[in-house]
């Protein structure tokens, strides 16, 4: 073996935009790590589609958030950051409420009340302070768009689990078949607990794996195959 | 000085009034462009919905029942009066009514029905247009079709108005009785108050019928 392979990293660093996007979307995720956004993510997915729907709204208004604030990150005073990032989103918010209510009707009556709350989920303001305000527009639309899919993923997974369990369901497409006894509780939200509980659990194990990994690859670099 | 006060505010104070109110203003304004666009198409997608939902409630008709409303005092029902769409066949005879309703005694809130009846005053069809019931319970009533279309064709005296509990002719569903309960007991009442009106309410649809023609 000559040097080069030797003091050669053995498995690539990844780059901060990777970083950004992997972290959006796993390592970080809004509702596997940081468990933020837990008021829509419980509410609405009582089905895979009312998931999907409400993660594409609130990735929009991510976008839309961390875009802007990016961009006035340094003529707004740090003492009222806070109230114009609040009015930003607002304003997003309501922009996503009013376009779904006219060309969306029957998805904005099924999520009704949830999407104007897109307001208080601590997601969209946690990216704005943490992410947007210390780093450039490129950087902080693509975090959004990493966070944003991510919280879109989890909403996706839990309304799939649920829909499949309490009505023998996904996207409407019936999977079990009329003997199938639907499971009510799940889609109540006592079910919603249960399952955001065990797909949780289920994310832990898999990191926990990554991590074990990613540990035994340091200690017997040579093993791994590039 | 204490006559200018506005002088002793130091330039980072300025500062902060001006980004609040310029974020405040340039939002105003993004949201007002919005409300622009959208308020047409939502009032259309509203009027869309509300036109298929009317389509299912009332026989055949070749008019437009949301251009041809009646409003009829209602002083025995808890509303002041009800808007009624009058539904009308090609040659200009009433075929049906239909009218939205709120059933307050369901199990979460309000229930919104929108119903119809045919000129005889039976009743052709219901559907739910907004509720707050228990999903996967009380929501029956938008999704046990069997259960909405019993409804179908009923007269106050065809069927009896209440849940098989109460000794009524209706299906209950299996963990929720208060919710077809309050949606059975709403349309009761409407249909009673219907064949109570019916002179009055055919008497308005004529007269709007005669103003149309004037026209």
């Amino acid at each position: 073996m000559n040097e080069a392979t030797l003091s050669a990293p053995i498995a690539k660093e990844p780059s901060a935009q990777q970083r950004i996007i992997l972290d959006g979307l796993w390592f970080n995720n809004a509702i596997f790590a940081q468990l933020l956004g837990m008021c829509p993510l419980l509410g609405v997915t009582t089905s895979a589609e009312n998931g999907l729907w409400m993660g594409l709204a609130t990735l929009l208004v991510l976008i839309a958030s961390n875009g802007v604030v990016s961009s006035i990150r340094h003529i707004v005073p740090k003492q009222v950051r806070i109230p114009v990032y609040i009015t930003i989103i607002a304003a997003f918010v309501t922009i996503v409420d009013l376009a779904m209510n006219a060309w969306m009707h029957g998805m904005h009556q099924v999520l009704g009340l949830f999407i104007p709350l897109i307001v208080v989920n601590c997601t969209i303001l946690g990216r704005a302070e943490a992410f947007a305000s210390k780093n450039s527009a490129a950087d902080s639309l693509l975090d959004a768009l990493a966070m944003g899919s991510g919280f879109t993923l989890a909403l996706v997974i839990l309304g799939t689990v649920r829909e499949l369990l309490g009505q023998g369901m996904i996207f409407g497409t019936v999977v079990f078949g009329a003997d199938y006894p639907n499971m009510l509780m799940f889609i109540l939200p006592p079910g919603a607990f249960i399952a955001l509980g065990f797909i949780l659990a289920i994310v832990n194990k898999i990191n926990q794996g990554l991590e074990a990994a990613k540990k035994e690859q340091r200690q017997h670099p040579r093993e791994v195959t590039l | 000085m204490s006559q200018r006060p506005w002088m002793n505010i130091d330039r980072e104070q300025w500062q902060m009034v001006m980004a609040l109110f310029i974020v405040g203003l340039l939002t105003t304004f993004l949201l007002a462009l919005t409300d622009i666009f959208t308020h047409e198409p939502i009032a259309q997608a509203k009027r869309t919905a509300l036109h298929s939902a009317l389509t299912e409630v009332l026989p055949p008709y070749t008019n437009q029942p949301l251009d041809e409303t009646l409003t009829i005092a209602t002083p025995t029902l808890k509303d002041e009066h009800h808007l009624l769409y009058s539904a009308r066949d090609a040659n200009g005879n009433i075929v049906g009514f239909a009218w939205e309703t709120i059933a307050n005694d369901g199990y979460a809130g309000s229930i919104y029905i929108l119903m119809g009846v045919n000129s005889e005053g039976r009743m052709h069809a219901m559907r739910i247009t907004d509720h707050k019931e228990t999903p996967g319970l009380g929501d029956g009533i938008t999704k046990n079709q069997p259960w909405i279309d019993h409804f179908n064709g009923q007269t106050l005296n065809t069927i009896v108005w209440g849940v098989k509990k109460d000794g009524g002719d209706f299906d209950q569903f299996t963990g929720a009785t208060i919710t077809p309960r309050a949606v059975i007991k709403t349309l009761h009442q409407e249909l009673l108050w219907f064949s109570q009106s019916r002179q009055q309410i055919f008497k308005a649809a004529s007269t709007l019928n005669k103003e149309e023609n004037h026209e």
